[in-house]
C-alpha cells in the first residue's frame, strides 16, 4: 500500500495467462505518467514487440485507473483500456474507455491497473476479491452473451461484484468488438484481444478504501465539490438550457441541457415531470442532461425514458435508461429495458438509413442496442454503420456478396425499417466465420475497413481478402448515385476516401471522424490526425457546444490561445497559431483526463452556467482535484506537463510500431472528401465544413511547432522528448533511425 | 385544504422513528401507503423527515462518497459508507436471480434501491456493550466508539444491512444522520435522498396542493 500519497491504490496486477502466474508490482513506477492511459502507454512501450498483430500472444492489454478514480472526485470513474487494435491499419495502439463502476471497484480492491499478457489454452475469467486474485475456468461462459455473463459472474462472486466481459464477437476474434461493464458501458476495439487470450471476464469485489492524502481535510473535499457543482454544465458542458427557461439569459438548441419543461421520465414507475432545472438547484443537477430526446425525439423519449444513468461519482448522468415494452412483446427479447448513450443507440439507426423519429426508430435503436451489447460489437465510432448504410444505398452488397448469401439476407425488412433486421445483422457480425451459413457480409463488416481497401481507398474483392488471396482482385465498384453527379469521381472507381458519407477522416489510419472539421474547423481536423483511432476528444466540444453565444466563446478562446483561435462552426477562416495552440491544449487535456481517469465528455470546464462569473469556468479544477487527493501540490501547468509526457510517449510509440519516421506523410493524412465535399462551395464559405489542402499543411507546420515535433516528419525531436524526461525513448528511436536528425 | 397548522399538528403526532412506505405528500396527507421496498421511504425524525425515493435514484453513489468524506479520515469506500447503494446497484435487493432482467437494478429494470439506515432500534437492542444510544436531538442511533468492541452483532442483525465493522479500527460504522443535516442528502443530484425540516415539508405539501388545483 502506498503510504506517501493519496489517490493511487499502490499496486499494478500483472496476469500472465500462459503461465497462469499473477504478480503485483508497485504503481510508483508509473507516477510520472499519472495513471490510466499513462500506465497503458508506458507498459506497451516497455514491452514493445515489432510487427505483431493485436491478437498475437505477445500483445499486452492494460486495464487501468488513475489516481482520481474511486476518490470521490466528480466524474472520475473512467477506465482506460490500452492495447494494439485490430480495427486500425497495422494494428497500432489505441486506448478505449468505459465508465460505470469498474475502476473505482478496482481501486477499492487495491489496484491501479491490470496488465494482461500471454494466452490461456482454455477459457478463463479473472476473479479479484481484494488480495485474492485467481483465474477461474470459463468454459461454461464461453459463447454466452454479455448480459448473462455479468449475471453468471456476479452470481458466483456476489451481487456487488463489478464485472467487465467480452461477448461472442470478442470470442470469435471479430475485430470490431468491445470490452464492456455493467450499465451499458463499453470500450471499443479490444474485445478480440481478450478473446484471443481466452479471457472472458474480470470480476472484482473491493472492500478497501481509496485513501485521500492525510494533509487533506473533508471540508476541503466538500468545498472543491461545491465549487465544481457551481461551474459544471450538462453533458459536454452545455451551460445554457436547450430551450428557454425563466432563470436563463440564453438558450441554445446545441446544448445537451435537455432537462426542462415538457421533458419527463415518462417510463418511470411513477413518471417524473422535470419542470425547470435552474443551474443553482443542486438537487436537479442530475436531471439537467436527460438526453433521451436527442436520440428518440421528444414524443418518443417522454414515453420510453425511465431516468438518466451513468458512472460512479458523476452527477451529470449522460446515459439513458430506456424501457420499450415491445422489446419483449414483439421482438421476444428477455428484457424490455436497455441503457446506453450516443453510438449505442445511433449505430443501429445509422445502419438502417437514419429513419425519422417514431416507433420504428425507437424499436431499431432499442433492439439494435440490445444485440450490439449482447454480442459485444464495436461500431468504431459509427464506421460500421456508415459502411452498412452507404453500401446499401449504393447497392454494393448485391455486387460484393455471393448471390445465395445476398438472397438469404432479409432486405425487405431493411427496406421497411423493421427492427427485426437487427437480430441477424448483429449476429452475422458477431459470429463472423462461425455464422451458420455463408457470411461474407458479417465477416467484412466485423473485420475493420482497412483490411479491404488499397492505398487509394478502393475496395478489393471481399472474398479474396477473406480467403487471403495473394493478389486479390478489385471489387469493381463505381460512383453511380445521382448525388455523385456534381463530382469528378462520378462514374469512376469507388473509394471510401472520396465518399464523405462513410466518414473516414484520417486516411492513413482509416479512422472515423469524431468532432473534427464538422465541429471545430482546423482545430478538430488537426487533433483527428494524432491518435490512431477516432480521437474521442471533447476538450474543444466542451467549449464549442456549451451553448453560449459565438462571441462569448470567441472571447474565452482568445483569452486562452490568442486572437482567431475560434471560428463559428461551419464558417471557418484560415489557419493561425492560436488554432494550433488550441488543438494542442485539447489533446493534452484529453490525455490528462484519460490518465487521471476523469471524464473528457465533461471536462475541462472553461465556461460555467453562472452569470455572476460572467460564464467563466475554471480550467484548473483537475489540478485542484489531483493536489487534494494525492497530496502532491501540483499546478495546472505542472499537471498538463505530465499529461504531455504521455502524449509524447503515445506519438513515439506510434512511430515505433509503424517503424515509420515520416508521420507527416504516412500518418497525419486526411481523406480527400475532407477537402472536396460540397463541390459548389469553397473553403471559408459559411455553411461548409470543407478544409483546404494548403491550409491544413500550414496547420500541421504550426501544430508540430507547438508540439515540439520535427516540421518535416512530425516526429518528436530529441529535445522535446528529453524535456519530458523521455530520453530513453529518444535513444530507442535514434537506434532505429526513427528520430529526426 | 390542509392548513399549515393542521399539518404541523398532524406531523407532531407521528412518533419519531416511524417509517412510512410511500411519498412525502402521501405521508403528510394520509393518502396512500405501501410496504413495497421499492417505493419511497419516509422516515420520521425529531428535526423533520428523511425521504428516500428509488424512482429518482440515478446510481451515481455520490451519497456514499459524501458519507465517506463526512466521517473520520477522508478515505472513500462503499464499505465504510453508512449508506449502501452498491449493494443493490446491479441486480436489486433480491440479488442475482434467474430472471434478473425482471428484477430491480442496472441489469434489471434499472430501478436502483438505495439501502439507508432507518434508525430503528435493532442495533441498539442487540449491542452487548450498550454502545449504541439515541441522540435525542437528531433521532440518530449513534455508536460510542469508546464502548464498541467490533463484535458485529449490530451489523449481522441490521434489517437493512447497512452497518459495517471497519476492517482497520474494528468499530461499527453506522449512520449518525450527520448531526441532523445528512451529507448524503446534501450531495444527491436528483433529490432521491432528501431531508425536509418540518417547515420544508409543509411547503412541499402546499406546492402539491397548488398542482392539484391546476389539474
Amino acid at each position: 500500500m502506498t503510504t506517501t500519497y493519496g489517490g493511487w491504490a499502490g499496486y499494478v496486477l500483472r496476469v500472465n495467462l500462459t503461465t497462469k502466474v499473477i504478480t503485483k508490482e508497485t504503481t510508483e513506477t508509473y507516477h510520472d505518467y499519472i495513471g490510466g492511459m499513462g500506465i497503458g502507454y508506458k507498459v506497451l512501450w516497455d514491452n514493445h514487440v515489432d510487427g505483431i498483430k493485436a491478437t498475437d500472444e505477445e500483445n499486452r492489454l492494460v486495464i487501468s485507473a488513475g489516481p482520481l478514480s474511486g476518490s470521490g472526485a466528480i466524474c472520475s470513474a473512467r477506465t482506460t483500456i490500452t492495447s494494439r487494435n485490430p480495427v486500425i491499419r497495422n494494428h497500432l495502439i489505441t486506448d478505449g474507455h468505459f465508465g460505470g463502476h469498474f475502476s473505482p471497484e478496482l481501486k477499492f480492491a487495491g489496484y491501479d491497473a491490470i496488465i494482461v499478457e500471454g494466452k490461456s489454452d482454455t477459457p478463463v475469467w479473472l476473479k479479484i476479491v481484494d488480495d485474492t486474485v485467481t483465474l477461474e475456468p470459463a468454459e461454461s461462459l464461453w459463447g454466452v452473451g454479455i448480459f448473462d455473463t455479468f449475471a453468471a459472474v456476479s452470481k458466483m462472486m456476489g451481487q456487488q461484484a463489478q464485472v467487465a466481459a467480452i461477448g461472442p464477437a470478442g470470442e470469435n476474434l471479430v475485430a470490431q468488438s468491445t470490452i464492456q461493464t455493467q450499465g451499458g458501458h463499453s470500450a471499443g476495439g479490444h474485445g478480440s484481444v481478450l478473446g484471443s487470450k481466452r479471457l472472458k471476464a474480470i470480476g472484482i469485489i473491493g472492500t478497501g478504501t481509496v485513501d485521500i492524502a492525510e494533509s487533506t481535510t473533508n471540508e476541503q473535499l466538500r468545498a472543491l465539490d461545491d465549487h465544481i457543482l457551481g461551474i459544471i454544465g450538462a453533458n459536454n458542458n452545455g451551460v445554457v438550457p436547450n430551450q428557454p427557461q425563466s432563470w436563463a439569459e440564453y438558450s441554445s438548441s446545441g446544448s445537451r441541457w435537455r432537462g426542462g419543461p415538457g421533458v419527463k421520465w415518462g417510463a418511470a414507475d411513477t413518471p417524473v415531470e422535470l419542470e425547470e432545472t435552474p443551474w443553482d438547484d443542486r438537487q436537479k443537477v442530475g436531471m439537467r442532461s436527460s438526453m433521451a430526446e436527442m436520440y428518440f425525439g421528444r414524443d418518443e423519449a417522454n414515453k420510453i425514458f425511465k431516468r438518466p444513468g451513468g458512472c460512479h461519482s458523476c452527477p451529470i448522468r449522460c446515459f439513458c435508461e430506456i424501457k420499450n415494452p415491445k422489446m419483449k412483446t414483439e421482438y421476444k427479447l428477455p428484457t424490455e429495458n436497455i441503457t446506453n448513450v450516443c453510438l449505442g443507440f445511433l449505430d443501429p439507426w445509422y445502419s438502417m438509413g437514419k429513419p425519422s423519429s417514431g416507433e420504428k426508430r425507437t424499436d431499431i435503436q432499442t433492439v439494435g442496442a440490445y444485440y450490439m451489447d449482447y454480442n459485444g460489437i464495436w461500431s468504431a465510432y459509427g464506421q460500421l454503420s456508415h459502411v452498412m448504410r452507404e453500401f446499401t444505398a449504393r447497392d454494393f452488397w448485391k455486387i460484393i456478396l455471393p448471390a445465395e448469401e445476398y438472397a438469404a439476407i432479409n432486405w425487405a425488412q431493411y427496406a421497411d425499417q423493421d427492427a427485426h433486421f437487427m437480430q441477424d445483422y448483429y449476429t452475422r457480425i458477431a459470429h463472423g466465420a462461425s455464422y451458420n451459413g455463408s457470411n461474407i457480409f458479417g465477416r467484412m463488416l466485423g473485420q475493420g475497413l482497412h483490411n479491404f481497401i488499397n492505398d487509394d481507398g478502393e475496395l478489393y474483392n471481399i472474398e479474396d481478402i477473406l480467403n487471403e488471396v495473394e493478389s486479390p482482385r478489385m471489387a469493381g465498384l463505381t460512383f453511380a448515385l445521382e448525388s455523385d453527379e456534381g463530382y469528378e469521381f462520378y462514374g469512376e472507381t469507388y473509394s471510401v476516401f472520396l465518399d464523405s458519407h462513410v466518414k473516414v477522416f484520417n486516411r492513413s489510419m482509416v479512422g472515423g471522424v469524431h468532432h473534427a472539421s464538422e465541429s471545430a474547423g482546423q482545430v478538430g481536423a488537426l487533433l483527428n490526425t494524432v491518435f490512431n483511432r477516432d480521437p474521442q476528444c471533447h476538450s474543444h466540444i466542451n467549449l464549442i457546444n456549451c451553448g453560449l453565444p459565438w462571441a462569448k466563446i470567441a472571447e474565452v478562446a482568445e483569452s486562452m490561445w490568442g486572437p482567431g483561435a475560434f471560428d463559428p462552426v461551419k464558417h471557418y477562416t484560415e489557419m493561425n497559431t492560436s488554432k494550433a495552440k488550441f488543438a494542442k491544449w485539447c489533446l493534452v487535456k484529453n490525455v490528462l483526463h484519460d490518465s487521471l481517469t476523469l471524464c473528457n465528455w465533461m471536462f475541462p470546464l472553461l465556461v460555467s452556467p453562472d452569470v455572476n462569473r460572467d460564464y467563466i469556468g475554471d480550467s484548473s479544477i483537475e489540478s485542484q482535484m489531483f493536489s487534494l487527493v494525492t497530496g502532491i501540490e501540483t499546478s495546472e501547468a505542472e499537471l498538463d506537463a505530465k499529461a504531455e509526457t504521455v502524449l509524447q510517449l503515445h506519438r513515439a510509440l506510434t512511430v515505433l510500431q509503424m517503424n515509420e519516421p515520416n508521420q507527416r506523410e504516412k500518418h497525419d493524412v486526411l481523406s480527400e472528401w475532407v477537402y472536396d465535399l460540397d463541390h459548389d462551395m469553397n473553403f471559408g464559405d459559411e455553411g461548409t465544413i470543407k478544409m483546404d489542402r494548403d491550409d491544413i499543411q500550414i496547420g500541421l507546420d504550426m501544430f508540430y511547432a507547438e508540439m515540439g515535433w520535427d516540421k518535416d516528419t512530425g516526429v518528436p525531436t530529441r529535445a522535446t522528448l528529453e524535456k519530458f524526461k523521455l530520453g530513453y525513448v529518444a535513444d530507442k528511436l535514434e537506434s532505429l533511425a526513427l528520430l529526426p536528425a | 385544504m390542509i392548513t399549515r397548522r393542521a399539518l404541523l399538528a398532524n406531523g407532531a403526532k407521528v412518533a419519531v422513528g416511524t417509517v412510512y412506505g410511500g411519498t412525502l405528500v402521501g405521508f403528510l396527507t394520509g393518502c396512500g401507503s405501501s410496504d413495497d421496498a421499492d417505493t419511497p421511504i419516509v422516515e420520521v425524525l425529531p428535526g423533520g423527515l428523511m425521504v428516500v425515493n428509488p424512482m429518482l435514484c440515478v446510481g451515481c453513489r455520490r451519497c456514499e462518497i459524501a458519507c465517506s468524506w463526512s466521517h473520520g479520515k477522508s478515505a472513500v469506500s462503499p464499505s465504510t459508507s453508512r449508506i449502501k447503494v452498491a449493494k443493490n446497484l446491479n441486480f436489486g435487493p433480491h440479488g442475482v436471480q434467474a430472471n434478473y432482467e425482471d428484477q430491480r437494478g442496472e441489469q434489471g429494470d434499472s430501478t436502483i434501491v438505495p439501502s439507508t439506515c432507518r434508525q430503528c432500534d435493532v442495533c441498539m437492542t442487540v449491542c452487548p456493550q450498550q454502545a449504541i444510544s439515541v441522540n435525542e436531538e437528531t433521532g440518530a442511533r449513534e455508536v460510542n466508539d469508546d464502548l464498541c468492541v467490533g463484535c458485529g452483532y449490530c451489523a449481522d442483525k441490521c434489517p437493512q444491512q447497512v452497518i459495517t465493522i471497519d476492517k482497520t479500527t474494528r468499530k461499527s460504522l453506522k449512520c449518525d444522520l450527520c448531526q441532523g443535516n445528512p451529507n448524503c442528502a446534501q450531495v444527491c443530484p436528483t433529490g432521491a435522498i432528501k431531508f425536509y425540516t418540518w417547515e420544508e415539508a409543509v411547503a412541499e405539501v402546499e406546492l402539491h396542493e397548488k398542482y392539484l388545483e391546476l389539474v
